[in-house]
């Protein structure tokens, strides 16, 4: 029997995509006072950012029950015996527990993987899709799982932020707390590092930040995988994409929305590349 | 006549002490020999400043023979360079010291090659030197030193006059060697101090201590009318903040020219706009109560706020002494103006050092401030093209690993720091930022300190001019016109950010409206306006 995988959607894999990999993607939840959402089932991205903006309080998001987990796996373990279970940084959220309680708590005989991915959005994605790729050419779940281990450390996630707004407002957040309290207007270029959110620089304007960006993935050698992912603005994601045509192709180049994990930090406009270096 | 054959350590000292003192009589005049009218021009100051440093730390010299007095001159020197012309200076010494290694006392010969050598030392100091500067005002001291020796002159006395002769033929030739000098009417500021240095020396081995204390040293060739003394920008903390006071005053037929006079000399940063019915005023005072008091009497008082400042400030210091330090390599910048210094500090910076135009640290300032960071490694922002060689000289005198990234202005200060780049080692932060410096055009708007030509411009005293990274382009009727000048010579449809910096004396009601301004001629350009408190510089914006 083949591994089967599961993931959260804070790797940004929804939609066509998840069923295109067959994967089964957990819902974390996204809080806006006393309403409670199913992240990208009961809210979905445009609406999430509208209200980011438009409403006084700040969401949060908590993570999936292990219930939520243990349902997944009930109805996986009917057709396997083996699942790779990828979740978002241990140090972004409390995911992992809820999947690894959730092992626990199954009674059915499958044996299961959890892999802290370090890492969020599509530095996570680019991960779970390598993973399938591994499995797909026949991995049984320990090759499966050390694979995704070590697949870890060729992962990388730059993310622009169009504003420091969010990332003050927001929680604990690493020591990007050392971009806060710029008396100048600036865009903040962060990535993940050690599961967490990490300054790497700050850029004053969008076309700086495509430039930033860009060369980022230039200078970076060998890439297997390459994705861009917006908050709001979809037509400079375009843009990215199409700078980037020149040195990956651009069919390959995935494409996806910010999670509202990240988009609490990151607000509208935001913009974000991830990429697998090359084994 | 007297002769001296031999000069003790004493001597040494004693002869450049009164030196010392003879230069400090006329360093606003050699501060106000400078090419460029922008207050940038401490040259006199500097090298007061540097030879204060360098005699302190000669009557501290542990041995009185010439080497040693001459070792704790080039020491002193060394730590109290300020400016460029502090540096060059302190090179003099450095190579005076080498020359007289092991030396008792000093024969002409002695000196002679010691010259030679503070000379040489003083040409390598400096990555690209120019003819028509202190440098060849020193090798002319040297040369005449080397041509009394060799025709067998072992007086010293008679050797430093002719010595003084060929300094004062030297500074006088200086226009003609650089065109700038000529342009601008004017001798070479360090020129003119090296000479007034071996007038004393040479004033007091005459023994015209007396006359000293009463005449003072000439400038050489000065056609120009000197100008008052800049004033000096304080250190930054010790500002006096007072209390920010700010209302609303409603009422009937309220003067405001009343108000203005009546509150103008209360306090600084007096705002007073709005008509007769309703003003707003704006004020830093010491005693916010009398103010208020004063207004019940005009009409009623809406919207009151009084804040103190120093609190303010504190609380901002506070602030970022918690952030979290985020690197190993930290940042060290001079900035003035306590706006701009607390940009940069929001900014990142580890530490920033007061000074700037007209107030150009020491080389000990800036090794006091990197010593004290919590880092070994450290990337220096001078900001100020005078401030660069100073800080080059840190390298040599600390343990820390130093790099110097030359940003001559705010603005170069600002992109540099802003591309500093968390995760990058040393070498590579350094590299980046000097990358950066170049991707931003730097405006700085002032008044010109005296009348001049500079670059085919007509300048008359206190006429707005402006400079585009560092060079003098235009000069006009008011602020805004010599703004709008600037805009015109540059590509500004590539330009994508323009941050307004405004100084001290500039309402910030005034910038906004130039940030309006600049906003409905170029609609795609994002503006800011920040209060940068800078002394002298009405505007300093950037272009990015």
């Amino acid at each position: 029997m083949t591994v089967k995988i599961v993931t959260d959607t804070l790797s940004d894999i929804t939609g066509d995509l998840a069923k295109d990999l067959d994967i089964t993607v957990v819902p974390l939840y996204v809080r806006f006072g006393d309403e409670i959402f199913r992240d990208r089932v009961e809210i979905n991205s445009e609406e999430f950012y509208r209200r980011l903006v438009y409403e006084d309080i700040l969401p949060s998001t908590t993570q999936p029950t292990p219930n939520d987990f243990l349902v997944v796996y009930e109805e996986l373990a009917k057709e396997t015996d083996e699942i790779l279970v990828i979740v978002v940084s241990s140090k972004l959220s409390g995911t992992y527990q809820s999947a690894t309680q959730a092992k626990d708590m199954l009674k059915a005989k499958c044996r299961i993987n959890i892999v802290d991915s370090l890492s969020v959005a599509m530095g996570m994605g680019l991960i779970v899709i390598a993973a399938v790729n591994a499995v797909k050419n026949g991995a049984n779940l320990d090759e499966a799982t050390q694979f995704t281990r070590k697949a870890l450390s060729r992962s990388r996630l730059i993310a622009y932020f169009d504003t420091l707004k969010y990332l003050a407002k927001g929680g604990r957040i690493g020591k990007a707390q050392g971009l806060l309290g710029s008396m100048l207007s600036v865009k903040p270029i962060l990535t993940v590092k050690d599961g967490e959110m990490s300054p790497l620089t700050r850029v004053r304007s969008l076309n700086s930040g495509f430039d930033y960006l860009y060369n980022v993935v230039a200078n970076a050698g060998k890439i297997e995988s390459l994705a861009v992912e917006h908050a709001t603005t979809p037509g400079d994601a375009d843009k990215l994409v199409e700078r980037f045509s020149s040195i990956f192709p651009k069919d390959n180049i995935y494409r996806s929305i910010i999670s509202p994990v990240i988009g609490t930090y990151a607000g509208p406009n935001a913009l974000a590349i991830s990429y697998l270096e090359a084994e | 006549m007297t002769q001296i054959k031999t000069v003790a350590g004493q001597d040494l000292r004693d002869m450049f002490s009164a030196a010392t003192t003879w230069l400090e009589k006329s360093s606003s005049e050699i501060d106000a020999l400078n090419v460029f009218p922008v207050p940038d021009g401490d040259t006199g100051t500097n090298m007061m400043l540097t030879m204060r440093s360098t005699m302190e730390e000669a009557f501290r010299a542990p041995d009185n023979s010439a080497a040693g007095v001459a070792d704790a001159m080039a020491k002193g020197a060394l730590l109290g360079a300020r400016g460029n012309s502090g540096v060059i200076l302190s090179q003099v010494w450095r190579g005076l010291a080498e020359g007289l290694a092991g030396k008792e006392s000093i024969t002409t010969a002695d000196f002679a090659s010691a010259l030679e050598q503070a000379a040489t030392t003083a040409y390598k100091g400096v990555s690209n030197p120019v003819e028509g500067t202190m440098l060849t005002v020193m090798r002319a001291v040297a040369s005449a030193a080397r041509d009394q020796v060799d025709s067998g002159n072992e007086d010293i006395i008679s050797l430093l006059e002719v010595v003084v002769e060929a300094a004062r033929d030297s500074v006088a030739n200086t226009p003609l060697l650089l065109k700038v000098l000529r342009e601008a009417g004017v001798v070479d500021a360090g020129g003119q101090g090296i000479y007034t240095l071996f007038e004393g020396a040479l004033r007091y081995l005459r023994g015209e201590v007396e006359l000293m204390r009463l005449r003072k040293p000439q400038i050489i060739v000065s056609e120009i009318p000197h100008t008052t003394p800049l004033p000096q920008t304080g250190v930054i903390d010790e500002v006096p903040y007072g209390y920010c006071t700010e209302f609303m005053l409603k009422g009937e037929k309220i003067d405001t020219d009343v108000i203005i006079k009546r509150l103008e000399h209360k306090g600084e940063s007096l705002i007073v706009v709005g008509d007769e019915s309703a003003v707003r005023i704006h004020i830093h005072t010491l005693d916010p109560g009398n103010i208020l008091h004063w207004a019940t009497k005009l009409g009623t008082m809406h919207q009151v706020s009084v804040r103190n400042m120093d609190e303010q400030h504190q609380d901002f210091l506070e602030m970022q002494k918690e952030r979290v330090p985020t690197a190993d390599t930290a940042v060290i910048t001079v900035v003035s103006g306590d706006g701009l210094s607390d940009i940069f500090a929001s900014l990142g910076a580890t530490a920033v050092i007061p000074g700037g135009q007209t107030m150009n640290p020491s080389t000990k300032d800036i090794l006091q401030a990197v010593e004290s960071a919590p880092s070994d490694k450290i990337i220096i922002l001078p900001n100020n093209k005078n401030i660069i060689l100073a800080a080059e000289q840190v390298q040599s005198l600390t343990q820390k690993q130093v790099a110097v990234v030359p940003s001559t202005t705010i603005p170069q200060g600002v992109v540099a720091l802003l591309a500093f780049d968390y995760e990058a080692d040393f070498k590579t932060n350094t590299r980046i930022m000097e990358n950066a410096i170049s991707t931003v055009k730097s405006i700085e708007i002032t008044r010109s300190v005296r009348s001049t030509k500079v670059n085919g411009l007509k300048i008359k005293r206190k006429q707005p001019i402006g400079l585009l990274d560092g060079k003098l382009v235009v000069a006009g009727i008011s602020d805004i016109d010599v703004l709008n000048k600037l805009l015109d010579k540059m590509e500004m449809d590539k330009a994508e950010i323009v941050t307004i910096y405004h100084g001290e004396d500039v309402e910030t009601a005034e910038a906004e409206q130039i940030s309006a301004g600049i906003t409905e001629k170029y609609p795609r350009i994002q503006v800011e306006v920040v209060r940068g408190g800078q002394p002298h510089y009405s505007y300093i914006i950037s272009v990015e």
